[in-house]
This record gives structure tokens, sequence and C-alpha cells, in this order.
């Protein structure tokens, strides 16, 4: 029930059905009623002609002569009988023989029954007899019960043969009715489709915002959620140009003050209170910066790109250091965030090891099709330094701890990677690598 | 060696050039983004330090812009958003290295020095060329072994040379790299100065450690030892 058409198509079909289903029996019921009528007219006729026919006999009994009988009556089982009885006599047509016939009893002058149904032997008949006092009978006055019957069998198939009929048609027309209602449905229900497929299309980064064109009572959603989508992605934008400023405004003082302290590096308590505003503003805009997912629309960020500009930056920043710094990206190894978020998180890694390394620092990346969406892509950064003790490994991860103090930096890099991680729902460890040094593996949203 | 500081804090700006000053260093000051873009273009300099959020020109656009210059000197930038894409941008526009705010001097300078060493040519903070080897971080000199005593100005010169040992450098680079703008420019000052420094490395005249090209200036002559 949560398809729109599928709702339609019960709704309307339910009582379509109903429809069908009372009309059947309207029509049935009328049928019934009409074929009734004309067994009566039918039964009424050849009463007539039957009592027109039937003269005294010279045992004392009526029959009708041969020749003006019916020739129905005169065929043995053709569906029509007959019967002429009184008290002593009993004449039954020549239709009825072999037949085991049973008309009903004899019935008291001036009465009529109208239709009974009986059967006689397996077939069924409607009957109709009168009872009849000839003025002129030669045997004195007596009643003669006269009765005729007709086999319902024609009838009843002639019912049923409508009854299919009507079933065929009405079926085949509420057929024709569905699929002409659900063809109509994907027509009318052709803009909504396409809307959730455009909007799949924007929450999987293929494109930025919605297309144009949408039907009227359409398009004001239409407008309104790319209205969205771009006040997101500038509300981000600001947030982020915010956050950058207050960066800016907060450390330059911060730089100012340092510098005012002349003489060497420890200067005493205010020296360290500058180093732990420093770590605070740092850590804190830094998390609030990480987005933590994708914006709606955001296309997804090739690894490659964003590995191959850290590699030369870092070169640069280590030119000093006999390195070699390997990249194995995949091709078309995607990851699904913010760009800013992943050159942080690949920065601080790879930064880190490039730090501790004696001369070879590796990135592996590549996408993992049969882990879950969260955890599709795999980042792994491992050097040839010195490692990380399993002791060592859980301390590293927490906020501003530096595993060796001599090592610039503020030790806050690794846990801005945690944090980030643990935004995005991936899964961060560590461990050793074959290369000697640390081993840190990333599980984070990919393609 | 020249450098050219780019800030548009005062205060910073002010105590950077007090303590690079100190470090041995001559140097140039610009307020904002124009003015930083006309001394690099202007100035000969041997580095440049520049801040990212400049007034009027943004720090990347002057590093861009120096580049398309082909200015050659190596740039530290300065960034208040310790972030890993300003820096990939810093860099690629230009940039050899940064430094966050809020910095220690000591970090600036110790980037400072193995900018000029790298750009040198050189690997290391020490500059072994033969008997001679000169320290960059303790601003020492020894000579086989035993520490020779220079004045500030006898070492900036040695520094110069050594640093880019091989190469021919002119006298009136050497005054111009040594010596602020609005300094007498006297060529025989530089012509003294070298006369002493041979005597103080060399009294006995068996190395000959600096040549003079007649004409051309002076070339560091001792062969720089590959090992370091």
């Amino acid at each position: 029930m949560h398809s729109l058409s599928r709702r339609l198509l019960v709704s309307v079909s339910v009582p379509l059905a109903l429809f069908f289903g009372v009309m059947m029996l309207v029509l049935d019921t009328g049928f019934r009623a009409l074929s009734e009528r004309s067994l009566q007219e039918l039964l009424d006729s050849q009463m007539v002609s039957l009592i027109a026919a039937a003269d005294p006999q010279p045992d004392g009994s009526y029959a009708p002569s041969p020749q003006e009988l019916d020739p129905r009556l005169r065929t043995p089982r053709s569906g029509l009988y007959a019967q002429i009885r009184s008290q002593h006599h009993l004449w039954r047509s020549p239709s009825t023989a072999g037949r085991s016939s049973d008309f009903g009893a004899l019935l008291v002058p001036g009465e009529r029954s109208n239709l009974t149904y009986t059967t006689f032997g397996h077939d069924r008949v409607a009957i109709e007899s009168r009872a009849i006092q000839f003025a002129d009978d030669p045997s004195g006055k007596r009643t003669l019960t006269f009765s005729v019957a007709v086999s319902l069998s024609p009838y009843e198939e002639e019912l049923w043969r409508f009854r299919r009929e009507l079933i065929g048609w009405f079926i085949g027309l509420m057929l024709v009715l569905l699929v002409t209602l659900a063809a109509l449905l994907r027509w009318v229900l052709g803009p909504v489709r396409r809307m959730e497929r455009e909007i799949h299309e924007v929450e999987e980064g293929r494109s930025e915002t919605l297309g144009a064109g949408y039907p009227r009572e359409l398009s004001g959603v239409a407008t309104n959620l790319n209205a969205l989508l771009v006040g997101e992605r500038k509300r981000v934008a600001r947030y982020r140009d915010t956050l950058g400023n207050l960066a800016h405004s907060l450390k330059t003082p911060l730089a100012v003050m340092r510098a005012s302290l002349s003489g060497s590096a420890p200067a005493g308590p205010v020296g360290a209170e500058i180093d732990r505003m420093t770590g605070i503003i740092e850590h804190q805009l830094k998390r609030a910066a990480a987005s933590g997912g994708a914006l709606l629309g955001q296309a997804p960020v090739e690894v490659a790109q964003v590995a191959a500009e850290l590699r030369s930056t870092l070169l640069k920043v280590y030119a000093g250091k006999d390195l070699s710094l390997e990249l194995a990206v995949a091709p078309a190894t995607l990851f699904v965030g913010d760009r800013g978020d992943l050159t942080e998180l690949i920065g601080n890694l790879l930064d880190n090891a490039c730090k501790w390394c004696r001369s070879r620092v590796r990135l592996t990346a590549g996408s993992d099709e049969s882990a879950g969406p969260r955890e599709r892509l795999t980042l792994i950064v491992e050097d040839d330094g010195a490692g990380i003790s399993a002791a060592d490994r859980a301390r590293v991860l927490e906020r501003g701890v530096r595993a060796d103090q001599n090592v610039p930096g503020h030790g806050l890099g690794l846990a801005m990677v945690h944090d980030t991680v643990d935004l995005y729902g991936g899964q961060l460890s560590i461990d050793s690598s074959p290369l000697g040094g640390a081993r840190f593996s990333l599980r984070l949203p990919g393609r | 060696m020249r450098v050219l500081v780019v800030e548009d804090e005062a205060a910073l700006r002010d105590s950077l050039k007090e303590r690079l000053g100190e470090a041995g260093f001559t140097v140039d000051v610009a307020r904002d983004g124009n003015e930083g873009l006309f001394a690099g273009l202007e100035y000969p300099l041997d580095v440049a330090i520049v801040d990212l959020g400049l007034p009027n020109l943004p720090g990347l656009e002057v590093v861009r812009r120096l580049r398309a210059a082909r200015k050659t000197y190596p740039i530290l930038i300065l960034t208040a958003r310790d972030n890993w894409q300003d820096k990939v941008e810093g860099l690629q526009a230009g940039a050899d290295d940064y430094v966050a705010k809020p910095f220690h001097f000591e970090e600036v300078l110790a980037r400072l020095q193995a900018l000029l060493r790298r750009a040198g040519g050189w690997a290391s903070p020490q500059l072994n060329c033969g008997a001679v080897m000169l320290d960059t971080r303790a601003q020492t000199v020894q000579v086989s072994g035993a520490p020779v005593e220079l004045t500030t100005f006898e070492y900036r010169i040695l520094e110069h040379l050594m640093l880019r040992a091989g190469d021919v450098i002119s006298k009136t680079e050497l005054t111009e790299r040594l010596y602020d703008q609005d300094f007498e420019r006297d060529s025989n000052v530089i012509e003294v100065l070298v006369g002493r420094l041979r005597r103080k490395l060399d009294p006995q005249d068996q190395l000959h450690p600096i040549e003079t090209l007649r004409g051309r200036g002076y070339r560091f002559a001792l062969p720089r030892d590959t090992a370091t």
C-alpha cells in the first residue's frame, strides 16, 4: 500500500467489482423473471388448446383427439407434457411415455395452481394445473384436472448461457477498465516518478538541482526544493567562511601575543596558556567545519585527485626529507561526502606518516563493493617508521595527545581524523604495516 | 639573506622584523597585498614570508603573481586557517612551505633556513665544503674541525656564498642582500669583509676557499661534500 498507483488501483477496482456484481445480480434476476413469464405464457397457451381439444370419450374419460394435439405432446420426451385426470379416469400425452410423471394432486372445482416445480425422472419441469367442470359432460358433473408441464432444461441452459456471457463480458470490461486506468496512472504519475528519479540523482550527487518543466501542481514543490538545495549550499559555504574568518581573527591576536613574548620558546605560564588556547580554537573550529556528510547535490569526490594534490604539497613541505610517497588509488574511487573533509582526513594522515616515516609512505584506496554504503571506501595510510605500540594506539586517537612531544605539530590531527570518521559513520583502525611502521585503515562512505 | 615579510598585523610584522633581524636577516616589510607584490617584484630577495589573509590583495594572489613574474625565490606562507585545502591551494599557487598561526618564531626561522638551504641545493642544515663547515642553525663555522669566530657581516657573507657554492655572486648582489635599502652602498666594504673572511678561514693561505672573478664577483670554490 506504499505506492500511490497501487492505492488508486485497489481503491478503484474494489467499487468496480462491487458495481459489476450488483449489475450481474440485477440482470440475472431480470432475465429469470422474463423467462418465467415466457414459460407461463407457453403453459397458458398449451392449457387453452388442451382444454379446447378435450372431447368426451366412449369410456367416460376426456381426451384430445390425436390430430389436434401439439406435435410435441405426441413425441416421447419432447419436454412438453399434458394430463387430464378425473376421479376415475386418467389421460396422459404420449410424450410422457417411459417416464415417471407425477402432475400433482387433483384439484377442487374452480381451483387453479400456478407454476409448481417438480421432477419427471431426471427432468425438471414446471407444471400448471386447472380444475374444469364441463357443462355438457355426458357423465354428469365432475371435476377434471387439466395439467400441462414443460421441461425446464432448455430454459436453464439458456439461463446459464446468459450468465456465462454476462460474466465473460463483465470480466473483459473490467480488465479493459483496469488496464486503461493503469495506463492513465502511469501517464498522470509520470512527473511524480520523474521528480523521484531527479531527487535520487541529487542525493547521489549526479545533478545539482531538479530540472524544469514540471506540471503546475508539482512545479511549486520543485522550485521550493531547488531553492532549499541552493540555500543549503550557500548557507554551508557562508558558515565555513565565517569559521575561517573567526579562525583568522582569533589566531592573529594569539600570534601577536606569542610574538610579544620575547626570548626563547618555553615562555612560562603565558606561553603555555597561548598554546592551550590555540589548541582549543584549532580543535573546535575544525570540528565545527567538518560537515560529516555529503550535501545534497554535491558530486562525489575523486579520491585520486585529492591524493595527488596532497602528495605534491607534502613533497614540497618535506623536500628536506628523502621521501617516497606512493599512491595506489584504484581508478574511479569515489568518496561520498565533502571534499574539504576528505582533504583534511588524507592530509592529516599523510602528514603524520611523512613526519614519522624513515623514507616510505604509501596511500592505498579502493572501493569495497561488498560493504555497506557507509563503509564502501577503504583508505589505508602506512609508513616505514617506528610504528605505534599496541598500548599507544587507543591513546593516539584521543584529543590532543602526542605520542612524541618532540615532533612539531599540535597532536590534533589524529583526533580530528577520528572525529571526522565518526561523523561519517565510518571506521578507523590502527595496526602494523608490512612496511614496518604504523598502518591507519579507514572505512568511509564511498561509491 | 634578504627577506620580505608581508603581514597586515602591525605587532606581528614588527616582531618578525625585529627577530629576523636579530637572526641575521635583512628584512623588508609590506603592510598589504599590493605593497607586498610591489616589494616582491622590485627588491632583490632571497626569501619571502606572505600571510594569506591580507587586505587589498589576498596572499594567495600575491604568491601567484610573483610566480607568474618568474620570481623563483622560496616563499613561506602564514595561514590562520590551518586546513589542508588552504595549504594545497597555497603550495599549488607557488609557495614552498607553510606555517600555521599562531606560530613559534623558532619554527618560522627553521622553515626559512630550510627553504634557503634547499634553494641552494643543500639537504641538511650543515653545509660542508671540504674543510669548511657552516652550521646554519647554530650560525657557527668550523675549519678542519676548529671553530672560527666571525662577525655578523662576515658570517652573512660566508653563508650566502656557501649556500650557493659554485655560483658566481656579484658584489652588488651581496651588498643588496646584506644591507637595508637605505644603507650607504660601498663596494669597498664588501672587499674589506671578504678579505678579512679569507684570512680567518685560511690563515696559512692554502685552502683558497673564496675566488675573486675580476669584474664579476666572488665564488665559493671548495666543492660541496655530496655525503651530506
